[in-house]
Order: structure tokens, then sequence, then C-alpha cells
């Protein structure tokens, strides 16, 4: 019983920092919705073309704006000492990093998925294509985050974090990316995309069930 | 019960192999290992490469061009062999704490990483006049450009802790945890594209005429050769930067 309610602690003070710190999620939407918009400029502003990398730019748009709240992970809680509070506590630390890590998820990837679908009209993509692509914008960012917990586990104690943790973790987002646009891609050109979205499920479970653990690993390593 | 230090000091005794788990211990044994890979690199090379070049007949399709196949395939082979190698080092390292397995996956990486730069430099020569591009996004290309993207991100790792003992650690999770996606990124992006021609070489059968394979087989083993030998160059090295405040290194490198 005690695990839970140290979960739901865990997991009720980072929606709380969000909620209070609106630049912890209002930033990662501005740099989406810039990264997005700069993009035409460079390829031209035909609709026929724009629709063509549309699906693409917008989700890896939003897995870099993701990626720019992982420090936000443990980097500020190892400043100010609270990490080690996390790491005396008597309850299984994959736990309470799974519940952070949820925490941080909701906050990213609703306003990044709600975004999604307004960020497509720049491209000209049908509303169902804007649909799915929200879809599988919200089983990204996720996957990135838990992903991205054990690079920022490691990271605590090294020097250069930010852009290592970009060199370690978007390897390894490639099957969602490959899976994510791919269900898009289906849909634009008018098929279903269950498989893609089953492949992508279970990358996203796959990374549940393994990256708490490791990252509680990475973050022992690191504090030791 | 627990283990007292008589019983687990028998452990490490009855097995041999576990004394070479010391640096000082393995230090000559690598220096003997290195000399006599180095012989058989290149020994190996001049036979292969004369076999390749002047024994093989000409590819009926692709002309003289085909024979870069004696250095790529090695190096690709070896590129995806060394990470296995190392992760293995890693896990070892992680599980028993012996210094010298962290040692050994740094000494691999380097290798692993040139490995996987050199099959992809000449598959890119070897696109050109085959395929008429430098690069295209196959499955194998890409698996193996994102193979020497992980092998950065652990070197990079490795490096960025001022603690040896932690970025040991670390880098040792982050090669684990590459090695468990590595199958994941392999499947997914072969589902995203392919194009590659079908392995050449496969256990039971072969597409190749016997003596390119036989050239090719040779390549292999020299390959195996060399990439032991540097990383056994890179280890003593390694250990005596580490160590070099142990007594044995002052009394018997200083010589």
């Amino acid at each position: 019983m005690s695990l839970r309610i140290a979960a739901q602690a865990v997991f009720r003070r980072e929606i709380t920092l969000f909620a209070r710190r609106k630049s912890d999620w209002a930033n990662p939407l501005m740099f989406f919705l810039i990264v997005t918009s700069i993009f035409p400029f460079a390829v031209g502003s035909e609709s026929e073309r724009l629709r063509l990398i549309g699906i693409g730019v917008l989700f890896v748009g939003a897995l870099l704006a993701a990626m720019l709240a992982l420090p936000r992970l443990f980097d500020e809680d190892a400043k100010d000492g609270s990490l080690e509070h996390l790491l005396t506590s008597p309850e299984p630390l994959a736990v309470l990093i799974l519940a952070r890590v949820a925490a941080i998820s909701l906050a990213l990837a609703l306003p990044l998925a709600l975004a999604t679908p307004a960020f497509a009209l720049f491209y000209a993509l049908p509303s169902e294509v804007a649909g799915i692509l929200a879809l599988t914008v919200v089983l990204a960012v996720p996957t990135l985050i838990l992903i991205g917990a054990i690079a920022s586990a490691l990271l605590v104690a090294a020097r250069g974090g930010a852009i290592l943790t970009a060199v370690l973790v978007l390897p390894l987002t490639i099957p969602t990316l490959i899976f994510g646009a791919g269900a898009a891609l289906k849909v634009l050109s008018g098929e279903s995309p269950a498989a893609e979205l089953a492949l992508q499920v279970a990358y996203f479970l796959f990374a549940l069930a393994l990256c708490p653990l490791a990252a509680a690993a990475a973050l022992r390593i690191s504090t030791d | 019960m627990p283990r007292t230090e008589q019983q687990s000091n028998d452990r490490f005794n009855g097995k041999w192999f576990w004394r070479y788990a010391s640096p000082a211990a393995f230090y000559p044994v690598a220096g003997t290992i290195e000399k006599l890979c180095w012989f058989l690199a290149i020994s190996l090379t001049i036979i292969g490469l004369y076999i390749g070049f002047f024994r093989a007949p000409t590819d009926a399709t692709q002309g003289e061009v085909y024979r870069v196949i004696y250095i790529h395939v090695p190096a690709a082979w070896m590129a995806m062999v060394i990470y296995l190698a190392m992760a293995f080092w890693c896990a070892i390292g992680l599980a028993f704490g012996t210094r010298l397995s962290f040692m050994m996956s740094h000494a691999l990486a380097p290798t692993g990483a040139i490995m996987a730069a050199i099959s992809l430099w000449t598959g890119a020569l070897w696109g050109r006049p085959t395929w008429g591009t430098y690069w295209v996004w196959d499955a194998r290309l890409t698996s193996t450009l994102i193979l020497f993207f992980l092998y950065v991100g652990y070197i990079a790792l490795a490096a960025a802790f001022d603690d040896k003992k932690k970025g040991d650690r670390a880098s040792a999770l982050i090669a684990l945890v590459g090695a468990v996606n590595v199958p994941i990124i392999y499947f997914s992006v072969q589902w995203w594209n392919t194009l590659h021609q079908g392995a050449s070489v496969r256990p039971g059968g072969s597409s190749m005429a016997t003596i390119m394979l036989t050239a090719m087989m040779i390549m292999a083993f020299a390959f195996w050769a060399y990439c032991i030998a540097v990383a056994m160059n890179r280890l003593r090295t390694q250990i005596i930067e580490r160590e070099r405040s142990a007594a044995w290194i002052q009394s018997s490198v200083r010589k």
C-alpha cells in the first residue's frame, strides 16, 4: 500500500511542478511550432511537396521537442538534492521512476499530440492523417521519455549532457519513428495502419517493461 | 549462508581462468596473443588478397568491382561480432565487477566503430558502380549506420565521466541497452525498406564460386586476427594507464 502512496506522491509532485512552471511544457510546444514552421522555407510552399514531407517533419519535430524535456528528468533534482530522497526511499526505485516518467509523459505528450493536428494544417495533410499522427505521437513521446530516462539517469554524473542525450537516445527511437510515421503514411495512401500501430504499441510496451529497471540501475551507478 | 573468504578463494582457485581477471596476470598473456594475432593477420591478409585479387575470376555481372567484397563483408561481420563481444564483456563486468572486463570492452569499441565505418565506406564505393548510387536507405546499410551510432554513443559516454569507474559501469549499461535493441532496430528497419542483394553466404549453401568464398573466408579470419591484435594492444595500453601506480607496473613494464 505504501508503494502506491509513494508512487502517487512522486506523480503528483511532477504534475504540480508542470502546473506551476508552465514553461516546462510550453517551451517544447513552442519549439515544436517553430521547427515545423521553418521547413516550408527550405523546401518551398507547394502543397504537393509539403504533403510528402509533412508526416516526417511533424513526427521528428515532436520527438525533438520531447527530447528537450529530458534533462528535466533528473538533472534539477540532482542539483537541489531531492534526488537523494528518491534514492533513499525504501520503495523500489524502478516504480518511482515509472511514476515520474508517467507524469512527464502525460504533461508533454498531451500538448504535443493536441498540437499535431493543428500543425498538420501547415502541410496540407488530410484530417484523418492528422488524427492518426496525433495518436502515434501519443505513443512515441512516452517511448522516448522511457528510453531517455536511462540516458539522463546516466548523464547526471557526466559532462556535456545535452548533446550526449541526443546521441544516446535518438538511435533507439528509430523503431517508434518507423512504425509511427509508417502508420500515418499508410493512412495517407488509403490503407489500414493496423500493423504499424500494433508494432508501435509493442515497442512502447517493451520499453515500459524494461526501461524503468534499466533507469533505476543507471541512477544507482551515477549517484554511487 | 555467507561464504567465507577461504571458500570464495577456493572457488576462484578451482577455475584457473579466474586468475586472468587480474590485469597484472593478463598483461603478459595479452602481449603473446597480440603478437600471434599480428602474425596471423598479416600472413592471412597477404594470402587472402592474393587469392582474391589474382586467382579468383572476374564476376560475370559485376566485373572487377566485386572484389571489394574481400574487405567489405569481413568488416561488416566484424562490426556486428565486436558489438556482441563488447556487450558480453560489459555484462560480465557489471555482474562480477571485474575491471579488466570493462577495459576489454573499451578496447574493443573503437575497432568496432572503425569496422562499421569501413563497411559503410567500401559499401558506398561498391554501390556506386553496381547500384548507380553511393548510398541507398536499404535495411542492412541503415542498420550498420545505426550500429555505428551505438558505438559512438558508447565511446562518447565512457569519455564523459571524470570518474573512470562510474564511466565504466555507465557505458556498460548503455552497451547492454543497445544490444537488446539491435535486433528490434534491425527488424524495424527491414520492415521499413529493403533492396540489398540477398546475403551471399548463409549456413547450408552459398551463391558464390568456391574460390571467391575461400578468399573471403581467409580475409574474414585475417580481420578477426587484426581486430584481436589491436584490441589486445589497446587493452595493454589501458592497463598501463589505469594501473600505473601499481607496483608490478613500476617493476615490470618500465624495464
